[in-house]
């Protein structure tokens, strides 16, 4: 079966959806006559600000439902599906509900938050939609799991058979072997790289260190350089790898927290609003 | 080929348990995938890693072999698989057994290196591979910035409203409640738009009427609150149409719709209303109606329904005053007078000062008497003032006037009386009262009836008390204002001439209106909507809502200034 994305899920149902619903409210916005000019308090300023809000409250329970694995009211992919195409109608709905009036107050607060969770949104769609197939490219048959495990024993056969090679060489191999590192800070996981990676040095050094050999060292430091070789590239894949699960997550800690932050704006506006009614 | 794979591990105990399974295929795969016939269950193995085949007894091989048409793409290696032989795939190791009968091989799959014993060191080095296993911030960012917002933009402004403990310190609450405000306020307003409560008196209760009213105390209802239509207006707010925080220039929309909508169909909303329907001053607008002083107050007329006279008891012919080629002057040759000659405007030049005998006609108009004798002119405005002025004049020549005098007013010889020498007797005494108590009437008389009042007055005569005549000189009702609700400016239009719009220049009665019909408005003003070379002009440019009574009430009585002019005659 062909891979079906969110964003084409039942035939487009909810991008139909969204731009009906974007489609009616901007008619109706043209259509309207307000008493002074368009904004958040006519009737239909009321009525878009209602749907908006609802939109967001339904938005937000997105996280929760994700989580509700035996749920049986629609699909996950359903239910994203809707997520990203009315999180985009909602765009076109709180705008026409500003009536294009914006100015330092918590109402533009509301709505630039509303924004920027937005378009974290899209961001993570974009993501979604090109990061897993450089991350299934990159693992191949493998998981980041047994890539880890690869280098381990790939060490543990470096180690026994560099014992008997000449220090210099040794202590190059030692540094990969005790000083390797995969992640442990948000830089090495975000890039993927680590300047200062001991295998890729030792990599980079043992030819010109193995020149002067001879005979079975020779042959054995061939070896030992063949391993070393093996683990730089796994090293690089699962580097790699977990770039991708970075990005992979990256957006939601901006998307989640601004969400909840929505809500506390959302609530300061719309009760400010009617207090000062 | 029929190959014999024993799977050998340890149980807990650290016994070693066989698990013999016969696997009968040309092509043997071995690896991690689960449809491997040597399922390899390792992460350290690939999902295929090679292949047991026939090649005349069992033969292990790992990678890509390729075919003739392409290359491989990894080294290949391949391993007879000999009884007593070894070979290890990943962390396993394959032992080649004897073949046992009916059997092409047989092997020993046995993981040699469980992923426990592998590199405690590097995994420890390698743990901290996801966001979240580096504790980034997510929950905590969440929750912080939800009660930074909370607080800031919520809790501390609610003080100036709600019982928080805060309340009334002005300091806190002033310094955030601003991002409440959602624009600018007018500028009228802005003197307390930092005081909220002025008009959002109680929380979550929509602004109140009165709240508009303590200062626009003085705004009138659009139509009699008394008046039946007033139930048209129940339970509408002033906000309905006035929306402040929406720029600082107004608080409402000029345009037509409000109006319209009411006044498009005026008689089937509001029983007895007078005014016509309206939809746009240029397409569809009544003719205009004219306020006209009558005996008793003023009565409104509309325009276009058969000619309007006005009954000034004037008499003043336009024609006259504007001729060309000028009017007598009692001094001068000929004097020629345009409209700013009696028509000037007053301070706000919207309208015009009422034009006055005093400033404006007396100067030709001269109310002398006795020109062959004195300047002196009788006073205008009481009939009886005058009289006694004539009297007092001629009691006053027939007593002190020089000869000269005294024969030019009575045309008799002689002189006043005390002139003459000796003691007058009585006779003469009575001669002299007598002289100038004739003439003053005959004067009088002329005065009014013939050569200075009648002019411009009605003038009646009537038997006085004690029989001497009196004269009725009819009261003056010069309109000032004809559409005093209009708002009309003068000065606005001081590019037009004044006979663009007031036709008088062949008026020979004071009856005549010459107050500009819709149509010569209509030259210049469009309708609501845009129309070529013309003023777009909603209903509000000339009329207000707000007026302290609505024209059409009944009660309405017009209120211009010096509209009617006092007086018997009229103070003017």
């Amino acid at each position: 079966m062909r891979h079906q994305s969110i964003l084409e899920y039942a035939r487009f149902r909810w991008l139909k959806g969204a731009l009906l619903l974007s489609v009616a409210s901007a008619a109706v916005y043209i259509w309207h006559d307000p008493p002074l000019k368009p904004y958040g308090g006519t009737w239909l300023g009321y009525t878009l600000g209602t749907i908006g809000a609802l939109l967001i409250l339904w938005l937000v329970w997105f996280g929760v439902r994700k989580r509700r694995y035996a749920t049986r009211l629609g699909t996950a992919q359903g239910w994203l599906s809707a997520h990203v195409y009315l999180g985009t109608a909602l765009l076109v709905v709180a705008t026409l509900h500003t009536g294009f009036e914006l100015g330092w107050n918590v109402h533009t607060l509301a709505y630039v938050v509303m924004c920027l969770v937005v378009f974290s949104g899209f961001y993570g769609v974009y993501i979604y939609a090109t990061v897993p197939h450089l991350m299934t490219a990159n693992r191949g048959e493998d998981t980041l799991d047994g890539m880890l495990m690869q280098v381990a024993d790939l060490d543990k056969e470096i180690r026994e058979k560099a014992l008997s090679l000449p220090d210099q060489i040794l202590k190059v191999v030692n540094s990969s072997l005790d000083g390797t590192r995969i992640g442990g800070s948000f830089l090495r996981v975000y890039t993927g790289r680590d300047a200062g990676c001991p295998t890729a040095k030792a990599v980079r050094d043992l030819p010109e260190v193995g020149k002067r050999l001879s005979g079975d060292t020779a042959k054995l430091n061939h070896e030992v350089y063949t391993l070393l070789l093996q683990k730089n590239e796994i090293l690089q894949r699962a580097r790699r790898d977990i770039r991708f699960k970075a990005r992979l997550d990256l957006w939601l800690y901006f998307h989640v927290p601004l969400s909840i932050a929505l809500l506390a704006t959302l609530s300061a506006h719309v009760i400010s609003v009617f207090l000062y009614w | 080929m029929k190959l014999l794979v024993i799977t050998q591990s340890r149980n807990r105990a650290g016994r070693t348990v066989q698990v013999k399974k016969e696997v009968n295929a040309d092509w043997i795969r071995v690896g991690r995938a689960a449809s491997s016939e040597v399922l390899l269950a390792d992460p350290r193995v690939a999902l295929n890693q090679g292949l047991i085949l026939d090649r005349d007894g069992p033969v292990y091989t790992e990678g890509e072999v390729g075919n003739l048409t392409s290359t491989t793409k990894r080294a290949v290696r391949s391993v007879r698989l000999n009884p007593g032989s070894a070979v290890d795939v990943g962390p396993y190791r394959i032992t080649v057994l004897d073949t046992p009968e009916g059997y092409s091989g047989a092997i020993t799959v046995e993981l040699v290196r469980p992923q426990e014993d592998v590199a405690p060191e590097f995994m420890a080095r390698a743990n901290k591979l996801t966001l979240r296993s580096l504790h980034l911030p997510k929950r905590w960012v969440a929750l912080g910035l939800f009660a930074i917002i909370a607080v800031v933009f919520f809790l501390l402004p609610a003080g100036r409203v709600l019982d928080l403990p805060w309340k009334g310190e002005q300091s806190i609450a002033m310094a955030s409640d601003r991002f409440w405000n959602p624009g600018p306020v007018m500028l009228a307003h802005q003197p307390i738009e930092l005081k909220c409560e002025a008009c959002h008196e109680e929380a979550f209760v929509q602004v109140k009427d009165g709240s508009c009213l303590e200062c626009h105390q003085k705004i009138g209802h659009h139509v009699g609150q008394d008046m039946q239509p007033a139930a048209l207006f129940q339970g509408t707010r002033c906000a309905e149409c006035h929306r402040d925080h929406k720029g600082v220039k107004t608080t409402h929309r000029d345009d037509d719709r409000f109006c319209v909508e009411c006044h498009k169909d005026v008689r089937g909303r509001a029983n007895g209303a007078q005014s016509q329907n309206v939809s746009d001053f240029e397409k569809d607008h009544p003719a205009f109606r004219l306020s006209i002083p009558v005996d008793k107050g003023v009565k409104r007329v509309r325009m276009g329904s058969g000619p309007i006279e006005e009954s000034s008891n004037l008499i003043f012919p336009h024609e006259v005053h504007l001729d060309p080629k000028g009017v007598r002057h009692p001094d001068k040759d000929k004097v020629k007078l345009d409209c700013a000659a009696c028509h000037q405007p007053d301070a706000s030049k919207r309208t015009f000062e009422p034009v006055t005998m005093q400033k404006h006609c007396q100067e030709c108009h001269r109310l002398e008497f006795e020109p062959a004798v004195t300047k002196r002119q009788v006073p205008h405005g009481l009939p009886g003032d005058a009289i006694t002025v004539v009297n007092e004049f001629y009691a006053n020549l027939a007593l002190n006037g020089v000869k000269d005098s005294f024969e030019k007013a009575f045309g008799v010889p002689g002189e006043g009386l005390l002139r003459r020498v000796g003691q007058p007797s009585d006779a003469q005494r009575q001669n002299a009262l007598a002289l100038a108590g004739k003439k003053a009437s005959q004067v009088s008389e002329e005065l009014f009836e013939v050569r200075v009042c009648r002019t411009c007055h009605a003038v009646l005569k009537q038997d006085g008390p004690d029989g001497k005549p009196v004269w009725n000189v009819a009261k003056i009702r010069a309109n000032n204002t004809w559409m005093p609700h209009a708002r009309f400016d003068h000065k606005s239009h001081a590019q037009s001439k004044c006979a663009d719009c007031h036709d008088v220049a062949k008026s020979k009665r004071s009856q005549d209106v010459a107050m500009p019909k819709v149509e010569s408005c209509r030259e210049c003003h469009a309708g609501s909507q845009p129309s070529e070379k013309k003023v777009t002009s909603n209903c509000l440019l000339c009329h207000g809502f707000h007026e302290q009574q609505h024209p059409w009430d009944p009660g309405f009585k017009p209120k211009g200034k010096t509209r009617v002019a006092q007086g018997a005659a009229g103070d003017r």
